[in-house]
């Protein structure tokens, strides 16, 4: 047992170190995805590989890294040396999808493996079908691009040259893909660097210690946060708007087993893997489950796998949440939200402090490429943000990002202009939209419309919650839908969902629409000053006020 | 002349002046007066003026406070419009969409500082080189501003997409809103920030426009009382940058006043390690409820280029595109809470019992134990003359609000103090390292200036552990913000997005950049062609295809090879790799402007009164880990020798606070008054 004074300052250190990867990583980045959406993670493990440390980044890589780091330690057992670098981007062996590159670094005290280092980033292109390499309509994993699944990509700390040529040759963008390559390594060495400061300073039994402290003391307050709900089964079930491939409606289902201070998510009785990309592997329905499950029993406090010990996850193999090769995952998170909100839904009844109503749940991720002025190759890509679902207390929160994403940032319109061949020509509140009505109603969505300036652009992206709506809670009304509509220059107007390949070119217009969250509570019970600073603010017609609050529209109503 | 500086802080107002002709220092404490903080201010002239400083005799009259920073966080600003391109009102509200608390799934984005239905489109649209796209249609503000007059408004800010690059649009906007709204503040974007994103330039002008009526009648207010006090002078307010500017530059742009009291504590460290010839100082301020350190390269204090206001680690809070130095600010101060959490796990900060009820031992109702408590029961701060005697403490009450912290830990009293100062000291560290180790610099060639009523009490264990060069405790640490307002030059920020791929033409361009903001400052000094003024330049630079970069210093003269192989060595001093194959590309150009003028004088301290045996106190016993209770010699500061070494352990007192010298340190006083630590085997 460490000292608790030992115990806080190397969970200081150790905190301070993850924070360090995630800040050099954004701003080394030649990636947007990496520097605006901030699609990457780093963590530090244990050699029995389990987290004991990961940065503030978003919640998609919440608890994959175990998965993958022991898949590693078994793939390379007995041949790990200092000095070197992993490398994979393997989604059925704890990763999500090709296009995620985990670089992992052993590190040695001397002749003994103390931890590992990771860094998960996910690249701009890593070849395949499309630019971008997740075609929303691809039928199999060898479309999605290159995959190493589980490579040293250097010893010795020199990168294997063989390994890199292939990577180069095999993407779209082999600068940025290098110089997301370097800035990873960079940050796993440096990692390295603070743990063996901490292993110096303190010996290598006391960290070991502490890291088992650490484990130890999140699992006994998780099993308290369990044991506080009462035993029961909770069920909940959704329906994903189809897959890219076929559009038929998709069911899914989740009973939550609350016995003691365990807690069991069961989804057995979800389909068989779809043919199109939304599939998501193991690891990545885990990571799902982990995020839900950290919100409810400690959604301050920072993440290890010690939180995650009272919790059990079971589904069959090969269904739609736990593919197997060569299933497309390409689009995971499109299909692992879903795992997450089914979780959620059936926990919001039981801690209403915790969870608010259904929100837009699809990140709306958008690829818009084509040749820029400069006549070199684009990729603009970006995740929309939209509306939340309100809570038991107060209205939604509007233009926020998904639940898979976290400390992820829009993407600043002055700088898309200065970049790209596109000009914004709005972005603002979905009014039109709407969101669910409630005592307290849901949070807007968001309008953001694309003017193309360049021939011969192509967009594709992956909407979902286009047909089935953010849920309300508790009387509140369902929100309202995502959408992707092009604008032609002759007027005609088309809505996708989830789209592969729409080509277009000057004069056409792409709207990028978010839907608003769902209500919370009877719209009855709404209060007239709400309605009515919502009719000042613009955010409801007359009509409207009229139509969801009518004892409200006298106070309110008037124009 | 007498040099005259106020800092007002959230419970103290503090002077310190200084008498160029005598070498004088007068120091003075009144208590802040919230409402108006102008009523402080002159209690402590007036507390000075008791104490024989003469008013007519002031040439120079520095002032730091927290108008507009207290405006910001209680929300009592005016009420304000903002007018944006058509489009876009909402992005002001709809911020960057980020969720840092990403497990709270009941997370709400902070509250734009204007309501939506105050914030109005006009027809008009730029673009990203500033071309016009859309000319602005001049008619649409009619019924914006008769909307403005029905609903109250008392400033109206304008952002326009594109500004950055082409100010004309917003400029003729801002001509027609003060046409149709006279008496109302109308500011455009383009006059506090010429840097693209524009969430960011929304931000920053609609909150310098929901201030800058506050600060205009609080300055108006403080000039007057000035002058009826015959205090006739410039009068010169502290910014966030580490400089000053006049009142009227100020009031133009009141945002750049943010952080202007740990500015000023930054400005008095540069000015230190100016002094003793350090190029590299690490500052550290210690205060009641926050610890706040920075880092000074030659004498100028880093900026933050990413400021955010409330800004926390599960907080988006509010982005400014103005100059604030680069502070790293933990929550461990000297009333910072130490406490089990649920883990087993001792915790310091960031709960602060502040100054009411302040630590157990002020008596006044905390019953948590503190950092100050840990002081006190260790034997630093002796209780009857802490504080130079205002708040007699009570040591047997600090031993009781560590009971429960011992009885946890199984330890003694006195051992559960020092864990939590042992915590303490690990949080300070890892801020510390932050701005040094962590962004590329050395701590080991840095002096190491601490400050704040706690902070002379834990560097020399700090300085210890981060092997600097030497620890330096300053005149007056207990009120430095004030100190350093008086080493402060006037100072002026320009930054400017200027995008270009690095070679020969983009320097020469970068060039004519650099004329066109040089001419900016001297015209923003107002002094003249004749003004002495320094340039710093400094290019925003990055790799191709990054998107953040490193600032990269441009000397007069550089060529090409000069300024690639400085941004390489940069890169890699800041990011551990550089990436020789890629192309650089110029994103900003950034220029420091500083107008040479005297600032205050470090004279040599009378010599007379001063010596060993006259210094000496008396002695005090002090817990060490290893050693148990230690009698700990307790000499006064004030009447230390100069230049000679007292090896440690030793208690050095003063009004504002006690340093404590380890054992194997010792302690000498420099002709000019500075106190420096070193450790006596010529280590550190």
């Amino acid at each position: 047992m460490v000292d608790p004074v030992t115990q806080e300052i190397i969970e200081g250190k150790l905190l301070a170190t993850v924070d360090e990867m995630g800040i050099v990583m954004a701003r080394t980045s030649m990636s947007p995805v990496i520097y605006e959406v901030l699609d990457f993670a780093c963590g530090v493990l244990t050699p029995a590989g389990d987290l004991v440390a990961q940065m503030n980044g978003i919640t998609l890589f919440t608890g994959t890294f175990g998965t993958q780091v022991r898949a590693l330690l078994h793939r390379f057992a007995g041949q790990l040396a200092p000095g070197d670098v992993l490398l994979t981007n393997d989604p059925y062996a704890g990763g999500t999808h090709a296009c995620d590159f985990a670089i992992v670094r052993p590190v040695f005290a001397g002749p003994r493996l103390i931890a590992l280092a990771i860094n998960v980033a996910h690249y701009l292109d890593v070849g395949g079908a499309v630019p971008g390499s997740v075609p929303p309509d691809a039928t199999s994993v060898f479309q999605e691009g290159l995959r190493l699944p589980g490579v040293r990509i250097a010893r010795n700390d020199t990168l294997n040259e063989d390994l890199v040529h292939i990577i180069r040759e095999n993407v779209r963008l082999p600068a940025i893909a290098m110089g997301d390559l370097n800035a990873q390594i960079a940050t796993v060495r440096i990692a390295e660097m603070r743990l063996l400061e901490m292993v110096a300073k303190y010996g290598e039994a006391t960290v070991e210690a502490a890291f088992r402290h650490l484990l130890d003391s999140s699992e006994r307050l998780a099993r308290a946060a369990v044991a506080a709900l009462p035993d029961g089964d909770y069920t909940a079930s959704d329906v994903i708007d189809g897959d890219g491939v076929i559009a038929g409606p998709i069911p899914v289902t989740v009973t939550v087993r609350v016995r003691g201070d365990r807690l069991e998510a069961d989804f057995t009785g979800c389909p068989p893997a779809t043919p199109g990309p939304i599939n998501c592997a193991r690891g990545a329905l885990h990571s799902a489950v982990k995020t839900v499950f950290k919100a409810l029993v400690a959604p301050q406090t920072p993440a290890n796998d010690g939180w995650f010990r009272p919790l059990a996850i079971a589904c069959p193999d090969d269904t739609i949440f736990t593919a197997r090769k060569p299933r497309p995952t390409g689009w995971y998170y499109e299909g692992s939200v879903h795992a997450s909100e089914l979780v959620w839904k059936a926990l919001a009844p039981l801690r209403p402090d915790r969870f608010p109503a259904g929100s837009y749940a699809s990140l709306c991720a958008t690829y818009i490429s084509g040749t820029g002025s400069d006549g070199r190759p684009f990729i603009h890509v970006e995740p929309q943000h939209g509306g939340w679902g309100a809570c038991a207390d107060r209205d939604g929160t509007a233009g926020l990002i998904a639940l898979t994403d976290g400390d992820t940032y829009n993407y600043s319109v002055e700088v898309i202009e200065a970049k790209f061949p596109l000009r914004v020509a709005r972005y603002a509140l979905n009014t039109e939209g709407g969101v669910g009505a409630g005592q307290h109603r849901g949070g807007y969505g968001l309008v953001r419309e694309y003017e193309i300036l360049a021939e011969g652009c192509v967009v594709h992206a992956s909407f979902g919650r286009t047909l089935n709506l953010p849920w309300g809670m508790e009387g509140g009304e369902d929100g309202s839908a995502n959408a992707l509509e092009r604008l032609r220059a002759d007027g005609g107007r088309e809505t996708h969902g989830r789209i592969g390949a729409l080509a277009v070119g000057p004069g056409d217009r792409v709207r990028l629409i978010t839907g608003g969250g769902g209500g919370w509570g009877d719209p009855a019970r709404r209060r007239p000053e709400a309605v009515a600073r919502d009719l000042r603010d613009g955010l409801l017609t007359p009509a409207e006020a009229r139509r969801h609050y009518p004892h409200a529209a006298e106070t309110g109503g008037a124009p | 002349m007498i040099r005259l500086a106020t800092d007002v802080g959230g419970t103290f107002t503090d002077l310190v002046g200084y008498d160029e002709r005598s070498g004088r220092i007068f120091e003075a404490k009144a208590l802040t007066t919230p409402e108006d903080q102008s009523g402080g201010v002159l209690d402590t002239i007036a507390a000075a003026q008791a104490g024989g400083m003469e008013a007519g005799a002031i040439g120079f009259f520095a002032h730091g406070g927290t108008t507009v920073i207290n405006a910001i966080t209680e929300r009592k600003g005016v009420r304000t419009a903002l007018v944006t391109t058509a489009g876009f009102r909402d992005v002001l509200a709809i911020g960057r969409g980020n969720r840092p608390d990403l497990y709270n799934l009941r997370f709400a984005s902070p509250e734009p500082f204007v309501p939506r239905h105050l914030r109005f489109e006009v027809r008009e649209r730029l673009g990203a080189r500033g071309e016009v796209i859309l000319p602005i249609v001049l008619d649409d503000l009619a019924p914006i501003a008769a909307a403005c007059r029905a609903e109250g408004v008392e400033a109206v800010a304008i952002a326009f997409l594109h500004s950055y690059a082409n100010p004309a649009h917003e400029e003729a906007a801002a001509r027609r809103l003060a046409d149709l709204l006279p008496g109302v503040t109308v500011c455009a974007s383009h006059s506090v920030s010429r840097e693209w994103r524009e969430y960011e330039r929304s931000n920053t002008i609609a909150l310098n426009a929901y201030v800058q009526p506050i600060i205009r009648r609080y300055f108006t207010r403080l000039e007057a009382a000035l002058r009826a006090e015959g205090v006739d002078c410039p009068y010169h307010a502290m910014l966030s940058n580490g400089g000053i500017a006049t009142f009227a530059q100020a009031t133009e742009r009141p945002l750049t006043l943010v952080e202007s009291g740990p500015a000023g504590g930054v400005a008095g460290a540069a000015r230190i390690g100016q002094a003793l010839g350090f190029a590299e100082v690490l500052s550290l301020d210690v205060g009641g409820t926050t610890a706040k350190c920075s880092l000074i390269l030659d004498g100028r204090p880093r900026l933050d280029t990413t400021y955010r206001l409330e800004h926390s680690r599960l907080w988006p809070g509010y982005p400014v595109q103005v100059p604030v130095v680069d502070i790293v600010e933990i929550g461990a101060g000297g009333g910072s809470i130490a406490g089990i959490d649920g883990r087993g796990a001792l915790r310091v900060g960031p709960l602060s019992a502040g100054s009411l009820p302040g630590p157990a031992c002020y008596g006044r109702g905390g019953r948590e134990a503190t950092v100050t408590d840990a002081l006190v029961t260790i034997g630093v701060f002796d209780p009857a003359t802490f504080a130079g005697g205002r708040v007699p403490l009570d040591p047997d009450r600090a031993r009781a609000a560590i009971a429960p912290v011992a009885g946890a830990l199984r330890l003694s009293v006195e051992d559960a103090a020092m864990a939590i100062l042992d915590v303490a000291f690990a949080n300070m560290i890892n801020a510390l390292k932050l701005v040094t180790v962590q962004r590329g610099h050395d701590p080991r060639d840095a002096a190491f200036v601490v400050s704040g009523g706690a902070g002379p009490a834990l560097a020399g264990r700090l300085g210890r552990e981060m092997q600097v060069r030497c620890t330096v405790i300053p005149p007056l640490p207990g009120i430095f913000s004030a100190w350093g307002m008086l080493a402060a030059r006037p100072r002026a920020d320009f930054r400017a997005t200027w995008f270009a791929p690095l070679d020969a033409a983009a320097l020469a361009g970068a060039g004519a950049g650099f004329a066109r903001l040089r001419a900016e400052a001297v015209a923003h000094f107002g002094q003249g062609e004749d003004a002495v003024i320094t340039f710093d330049m400094a290019l925003d630079a990055r790799y191709h295809g990054q998107e953040h970069g490193v600032m990269c210093t441009l000397l007069p003269g550089d060529d090409l090879a000069a300024v690639t192989a400085r941004f390489h060595a940069t890169h890699r001093q800041a990011y551990t790799f550089r990436l020789d194959d890629s192309p650089i590309e110029i994103t900003g150009l950034h220029l420091v402007a500083a107008l040479e003028v005297p600032t205050i004088r470090l004279a040599s301290v009378a010599t007379e009164g001063r010596g060993l045996a006259a210094s000496r106190k008396g002695a005090r016993e002090v817990w060490f880990r290893d050693l148990g209770w230690t009698p700990c010699p307790v000499l006064d500061r004030d009447r230390m020798p100069v230049a000679t070494p007292i090896t440690g352990p030793l208690l050095l007192e003063e009004a504002t606070t006690t340093t404590l010298v380890l054992p194997g340190q010792s302690a000498s006083l420099t002709e000019t008054g500075i106190l420096m630590i070193r450790e006596a085997d010529g280590r550190g």
